[in-house]
């Protein structure tokens, strides 16, 4: 039995805890804010009003909700339709679980594009599956595979070639291209070409016209396969869940210590000793866990004279530029969208994504450091699932905006240009809502420095390190170092920002408790 | 009538490539060009009298030295001068003058940053190692790594087992190489931005992408791995233009037998019971032969000579999807005296090599983005050389030739009209860039040809105007490229082989394709 530290109560930082806790080990964990959940906590942000970071969670991995026991703990919720993409002819286009039933919706703009849509849902849930089973490994050991790393990559072999010719060939073309060039070999109609591609370039510093957003488009197919991404929600909001996790870990005798930031890992011999708190309080321990991203653990918490030189340029190449901004408004009513009828098909994600080119512009100015004209939203009305989250008859408007710069060109501060995001955000749902701006009672910006200081996120980079090519996989967050394991024996990371990353699915945490506890094992 | 046993389709340097090795190995061949002159994209033409243009290829550096080894191409009369250094004028009146000489290279690039200067040792060290692990792959064919076929898995082995025997550095960057945008790459390495502009630019020679596009670095290698007289990086014009190159090859071509026929062109590949037997000529007329070699697209290939009728469907899918999207344009000048640049006036050796409009990553991007929507960039990326200094034989006394590539021309205009309309507009975008930085250009022009992608298209049989027979982007390379699963040089047609630019390892004056090709069409004669 060890005396594991786990720095960071995010919702990874959580799973690790309870899977080591439940293979003998005394875990603490210590969390800088007095609340639990990181990116899933649900804060107030106007009175009576509250909305989490993330819009939507995961969904989460399978086995984590069973053995951590949220279904019992938490209500999921699934909306039908997942996601509704607006056009500015005041046409809509809901994805619906039903592939037939989208399949009919997509018919109003292409007969050719509903033709092939079931069959791209399918492509992409066999390549997904494919994906999943590397989401579960630890990515091998390039330079000595052991031999149970090659057996498993045998498998992976096996599975690939079971594959067949065609989709195999399709997943190493699909990877490195670019989202636009993969969803026009399919469709026609803008909208849902951009309603596609916008998976492979939320949250990244991509847009469709880059490659390798291809691969991203890939690796959330592994997580959820529908097109329109996955839009699973949980009463009380992703905070409620990250309470349910944290219920779990205590039950499993994890002890949790809130707003308790830890300002460095200490580090005798060699190997992770403990940690020393802020306010100077050292707490000695046999191994440490750091849900903090790459950068933040190594530069920021780490001594660099106990990390090698190379090493630390690595992890100072480790591109972590944010690219999303969060806009929360309290409405005094529920808002209505042109070409939307039914408003319970509101109660999923709401995409402003109307055409290829328009993601392509809003990405030109996150190039440049500017904000966008017209930028990419992802949109979600959670209290219309979960009336808890504002006053009665009241609804929270939780929005994602996209490509927004973490710094800002001529040295403008975020400090302006709040205003100016906040006015571009309601000029552009104006277009799809109009009269919205009236019901507003108040709306909070969170810039990509915003994101940065509240949530610890290095650069306001929502996936702890940017998802493309050369960071994923055996290659997360560098190459030599995808293991969960770090240069620093008993220093470990279990964040986003090793593999398989992405949002809120806990598949990290879990992946790294596995290696934890092998490691710590054979020391 | 006389029946061969190859046809060659195209008298490309590539097609002449694959003709000189089959010719050499005994068999029968005939090479089939459409154009009065041979060389394809590699070709020199006088298009005004005493002017010799390097009509569209331009510098050379890429071109096998096994090639050149093996068909004796110097005694063909191939003489490659090299080119020395990279000239880049800044708005500022500053410029980065990079040189052979690596200790003048390095004050000049301390004169903008010291850290850079120490970066850029580092650099050449890391993209020599890069180079040399790649080199083997452009020889060899691509294996299918969804078959279970002996040699193609020996390959893969091959390919896993060099790169384990990599340093953990020399991993970490051939893996960001693979992946990463040229400016990513770059920026990891250096801070001056004019540096990091003009090395970026080899990554978007010939593709639809910006330098900040991912899949750009690997192109800076493709360009990195130039080799003349075992040197890596160093670039080279030929003696008497780029068709000089063609012409040697031709040369060693005809010696070892084959025949060549030029204003022959191809309108049909003959295909009987799933076998190519013989071509159509654009006459009428009927030659036959055991095997046809296309070094042409696969898009003029399969969809215009043979019929899709002939090809299974998923693999006419798979070639219609193959991009080309050309980005580039051509302008040739003849000048009456030497352009003069504000950066650093007077006749200089910096005019010797290529000069570069590369100020900063911004003007690169920014060129690119116009692209993305469909104008040709109004400030492009252009590279300039000059090769009547080091050639005098290309123009008369006194008088010189220039040849600016240009980037981006974006195929598909969406501006309102066809490049026919746009073209002489495109022509002064090129010449007020240019005059922004030698103001003294448009008084010496003598005359000026304007080549847009749509030229490029009709003139060279390039679709869509792209330069390398289809893009060099990560999901059309190795065994990808042209289409997944037909990357070996054959092709659903029996006895049809493809051996051009859009073939493995791709474009370039490499002649790898060429020659990869032919060991193919030997090998499988054997059997």
């Amino acid at each position: 039995m060890s005396a594991i530290i786990v720095i960071g109560a995010g919702h990874n930082g959580m799973t690790t805890a309870f899977y080591l806790a439940k293979a003998g080990h005394k875990v603490t964990m210590l969390e800088r804010r007095p609340v639990v959940g990181g990116c899933a906590a649900t804060e107030e942000f106007a009175l009576g009003f509250r909305a989490p970071l993330a819009n939507a969670v995961g969904p989460l991995r399978r086995s984590v909700i069973r053995d951590m026991g949220l279904a019992t703990r938490v209500q999921f919720i699934h909306p039908d339709p997942r996601l509704v993409a607006l056009s500015p002819d005041g046409r809509a286009l809901p994805f619906s679980a039903d592939i037939g039933r989208t399949a009919e919706a997509i018919g109003a703009f292409s007969q050719n594009d509903a033709r092939r849509y079931p069959e791209f849902c399918e492509t992409l849930r066999r390549l997904g599956v494919f994906l999943s089973g590397l989401f579960d490994l630890t990515p091998p050991s390039i330079d000595a595979p052991a031999a149970g790393e090659m057996w498993e990559m045998l498998k992976v072999g096996k599975r690939f070639r079971a594959l067949g010719r065609t989709d195999s060939f399709r997943l190493l073309r699909w990877g490195p291209m670019a989202a636009a060039d993969l969803v026009s070999e399919w469709f026609e109609t803008d909208l849902l070409q951009a309603a596609v591609a916008s998976r492979g370039v939320f949250g990244t510093a991509m847009g469709p016209w880059s490659a390798g957003s291809g691969a991203v488009l890939l690796l959330n197919a592994a997580i959820d396969a529908a097109p329109g991404g996955s839009s699973v929600m949980v009463k009380g909001g992703p905070g409620a869940l990250a309470l349910a996790m944290a219920e779990a870990a205590r039950g499993a005798d994890v002890q949790i210590r809130t707003s308790a930031a830890v300002s460095r890992i200490l580090v005798g011999d060699g190997k992770a000793a403990g940690v020393v708190l802020a306010d100077g309080t050292e707490i000695a321990a046999d191994a440490v866990v750091s849900n903090a991203d790459p950068k933040r653990t190594f530069l920021g918490l780490v001594d660099p004279m106990d990390l090698d030189p190379g090493f630390l340029t690595k992890i100072r190449n480790y591109r972590s530029r944010g690219t999303v901004a969060k806009v929360h408004l309290a409405l005094n009513t529920v808002p209505v969208f042109r070409g939307v009828a039914d408003p319970a098909d509101l109660h999923g994600r709401i995409l402003v994504a109307p055409g290829i080119d328009y993601l392509e512009r809003s990405f030109d100015a996150w190039k440049y450091g500017e904000l966008p004209q017209e930028p990419f939203l992802d949109i979600s009305i959670p209290t219309l699932s979960d009336p808890s989250l504002a006053p009665a008859g009241k609804h929270v408007m939780s929005v994602h905006v996209q490509f927004v710069p973490y710094t800002l060109a001529g040295d403008r501060s975020w400090s302006d240009a709040r205003q100016a995001l906040a006015a571009t955000v309601l000029a552009t749902l104006e277009k799809y809502s109009p009269g919205i701006g009236s019901a507003i009672e108040t709306a909070q910006v969170l810039s990509p420095v915003d994101l940065e200081q509240n949530y610890s996120l290095t650069g306001g980079q929502i996936y702890h390190g940017e998802p493309s090519l050369d960071q994923v996989f055996t290659m997360r967050p560098i190459l030599g170092w995808a293991r969960y394991r770090s240069p620093i024996e008993n220093l470990f990371l279990c964040g986003c920002g090793t593999h398989p990353g992405g949002g809120i699915t806990a598949a990290s945490g879990q992946n790294a408790a596995r290696e934890i506890a092998l490691a710590l094992k054979s020391a | 009538m006389n029946k061969y046993d190859v046809i060659v389709i195209g008298g490309g340097h590539n097609g002449l490539v694959n003709a000189a090795y089959l010719a050499k190995a005994g068999r029968k061949v005939l090479v089939l060009e459409r154009r009065h002159v041979l060389g394809g994209a590699a070709v020199t033409e006088e298009i005004y009298p005493g002017f010799q243009y390097s009509v569209a290829s331009y510098v050379v550096s890429l071109l096998r030295p096994e090639i050149i080894r093996e068909l004796d191409l110097p005694r063909h009369g191939l003489e490659i001068l090299p080119l020395d250094g990279t000239f880049t004028p800044m708005p500022s009146g500053d410029h980065l003058w990079r040189v052979n000489d690596h200790a003048k290279t390095r004050r000049e690039i301390a004169r903008h940053s010291k850290l850079d200067a120490e970066a850029y040792d580092e650099y050449g060290k890391a993209m020599v190692e890069m180079g040399r692990f790649v080199k083997p792959i452009l020889t060899m064919t691509p294996p299918d790594p969804t078959s279970l076929e002996p040699r193609g898995l020996m390959n893969l082995l091959f390919l896993g087992r060099r790169f384990q025997a990599l340093s953990d550095q020399d991993k970490y960057n051939q893996v960001q190489l693979m992946t990463m945008s040229a400016v990513d790459f770059l920026d990891q390495w250096f801070e001056t931005d004019v540096l990091k502009a003009t090395m970026s630019a080899s990554g978007i020679i010939g593709t639809f992408l910006g330098v900040r596009s991912p899949g750009t670095a690997y192109v800076l290698l493709h360009h990195y791995m130039g080799e003349i007289d075992g040197a890596f990086r160093s670039w080279g014009l030929s003696r008497g233009g780029t068709g000089a190159i063609s012409l040697a090859i031709a040369d060693a071509a005809r010696e070892a037998g084959a025949e060549i026929r030029t204003e022959t062109a191809v309108s049909k590949i003959i295909v009987k019971d799933g076998a190519a037997s013989g071509v159509v000529l654009a006459n009428g007329d009927y030659i036959t032969a055991d095997v046809v070699s296309s070094s042409v697209d696969p898009n003029l290939t399969f969809l215009k000579m043979v019929g899709t009728e002939h090809l299974p469907s998923g693999f006419v899918d798979d070639v219609k999807r193959y991009k080309y999207r050309g980005s580039s344009g051509k302008v040739n000048l003849a000048l009456d005296a030497l352009p003069n640049f504000t950066a650093m006036p007077g006749a200089g050796p910096h005019l010797r090599g290529a000069i570069s409009i590369s100020p900063g990553v911004e003007y690169m991007e920014r060129a690119y983005d116009e692209a993305k929507y469909g104008r040709y960039s109004r400030r492009p990326y252009i590279d300039m050389v000059i090769p009547s200094l080091t050639d005098p034989s290309v123009a008369p006394p006194g008088k010189h030739v220039m040849s600016c590539f240009v980037q981006y021309a974006p195929y598909n205009l969406k501006e309102g009209g066809t490049w026919d309309d746009h073209r002489e507009a495109f022509g002064d975008t090129v010449i007020n860039t240019i005059a922004e930085y030698a103001p003294n250009i448009k008084d010496i022009i003598l005359h000026r040809q304007v080549l847009t992608p749509l030229d490029i298209e009709r003139t060279f049989g390039l679709t869509e105007g792209n330069i390398f027979q289809g893009e060099l982007t990560l999901e059309q390379l190795f065994f990808l490229r042209p289409a997944p699963g037909w990357a070996q040089y054959r092709t659903p047609v029996k006895s049809l082989y493809m051996c051009g630019s859009a073939t493995h390892p791709g474009g370039g004056i490499m002649g790898a394709p060429g020659r990869n090709a032919a060991q193919k069409i030997i090998k499988d004669g054997r059997r």
